[in-house]
């Protein structure tokens, strides 16, 4: 029996949509079998992300309406056996879906994947209850900004509401030069407010844009510390212990001590 | 029954955070152990008793009572009301730096806002 966590945010554009895929792929890669629901019904964006887009034929919506089997709507990843990808419909909208649904829909992959991360839509209203319908776990994505953590903080109510206790806390697009300088809430701040357990913390890293871009998840590209954070990420729900890794860039000189092995 | 001046004879007591978007409106006086966070909303009709960080709007002795009190671990909240009066923090004011217990009461028609040194009666005079 697997495992169903739905990522989500409450407010837009922080990075749920890069957090399932790359969790996903990073989870995949240590040979789990992974399937992504989007459940943004109306504005799918996770078949982008995957370069899956074309492969598209039935989705969501078409499985809960018994138009296909469920079989028929998962899309293999191109790259890796174990990773599966469930679409949103992009010509409907999210009263397609219900909650009663989707919890009949992730009990059925549920039987079939050992992690099922359900990609939640922005907001507060029908889309967020259908994706948190069917899960077991949940994963908050939050920014350093004061009107992320915010609705992180209202999005956290809800989900206990929902059943769904102690989610784990995300900090993505984290700055430690301006953290420093006291310019960006620190680590320390958020989970003050939040008060949750922290999973993992995602530098801002230009790699996602790029990778992102290219259809292709950051945890593939070894040199991409944000790529690096998802795959401890994906550790750590495994339930392995991961040490949260060293923000600061390595600067030359510490790099240069460190080949010599004088650390510190 | 042994009843101070600040309570009204009925408690609801909380015992989580409550998060934005979350009210907590009861005809009584309310204890919280937690945190109120911004967004979050606690309205009552007798005193306020947070153990922990008030962040949100608090609203005592909403329905008039003026002897009404808002009392927390640490008090910087979007917005304190007591009765009629409406209060906020001043704009240019440093949050964060006081960690002790205050208490925020109505005092010649004004609302205060006092370092509590755990002596409620002292403060009736």
């Amino acid at each position: 029996m697997g495992e169903a966590i739905v990522i989500t945010s409450g407010k837009g554009g922080v990075g749920k949509t890069t957090t399932t895929a790359n969790l996903g792929t990073a989870l995949a890669l240590m040979g789990q079998k992974v399937v992504l629901v989007d459940t943004d019904i109306g504005l799918r964006n996770l078949d982008v992300v995957l370069g899956l887009e074309n492969r598209i034929v039935y989705d969501l919506v078409d499985v809960v309406q018994g138009n296909c089997r469920l079989k028929q709507a998962l899309i293999k990843d191109k790259r890796l056996e174990g990773l599966y990808l469930l679409p949103a419909a992009q010509t409907k909208d999210k009263t397609a879906v219900s909650p009663e649904q989707m919890r009949n829909l992730v009990g059925e992959l549920k039987k079939e994947f050992d992690y099922i991360l359900i990609d939640c839509p922005a907001g507060i209203e029908q889309g967020f209850k259908n994706a948190v319908a069917g899960a077991d776990r949940g994963i908050v994505v939050t920014t350093p900004e004061v009107s992320a953590v915010r609705d992180a903080d209202r999005i956290i109510g809800l989900l206990e509401a929902e059943g769904i206790n102690n989610p784990r806390l995300i900090i993505n697009r984290i700055r430690p030069k301006m953290v420093r300088t006291g310019d960006m809430m620190g680590i320390e701040d958020i989970i003050e407010i939040l008060a949750i357990d922290l999973i993992g913390v995602i530098p801002d890293d230009e790699t996602i844009i790029v990778t992102t871009n290219k259809g292709e998840p950051a945890v593939y590209d070894q040199n991409s510390r944000a790529g690096q954070a998802y795959r401890n990420i994906a550790r750590r729900i495994m339930g392995e212990e991961v040490p949260l890794m060293n923000l600061e860039e390595e600067g030359l000189i510490s790099k240069v001590k460190k080949f010599l092995g004088i650390n510190r | 029954m042994i009843q101070g001046e600040f309570f009204l004879d009925n408690t609801l007591m909380v015992d989580k955070t409550l998060r934005s978007g979350q009210k907590v409106n009861y005809p009584g006086n309310v204890v919280i152990l937690g945190d109120v966070n911004p967004g979050a909303e606690v309205v009552a009709s007798g005193s306020i008793i947070v153990l922990g960080t008030v962040r949100g709007v608090v609203h005592a002795g909403a329905e008039g009572f003026e002897k009404a009190v808002v009392l927390a671990f640490r008090l910087m909240p979007t917005q304190l009301r007591i009765a009629d009066h409406i209060t906020r923090p001043p704009d240019d004011e440093l949050v964060g730096e006081n960690f002790s217990p205050e208490i925020a009461l109505i005092k010649d028609g004004m609302v205060v806002i006092e370092s509590y040194e755990g002596n409620l009666g002292k403060l009736l005079k």
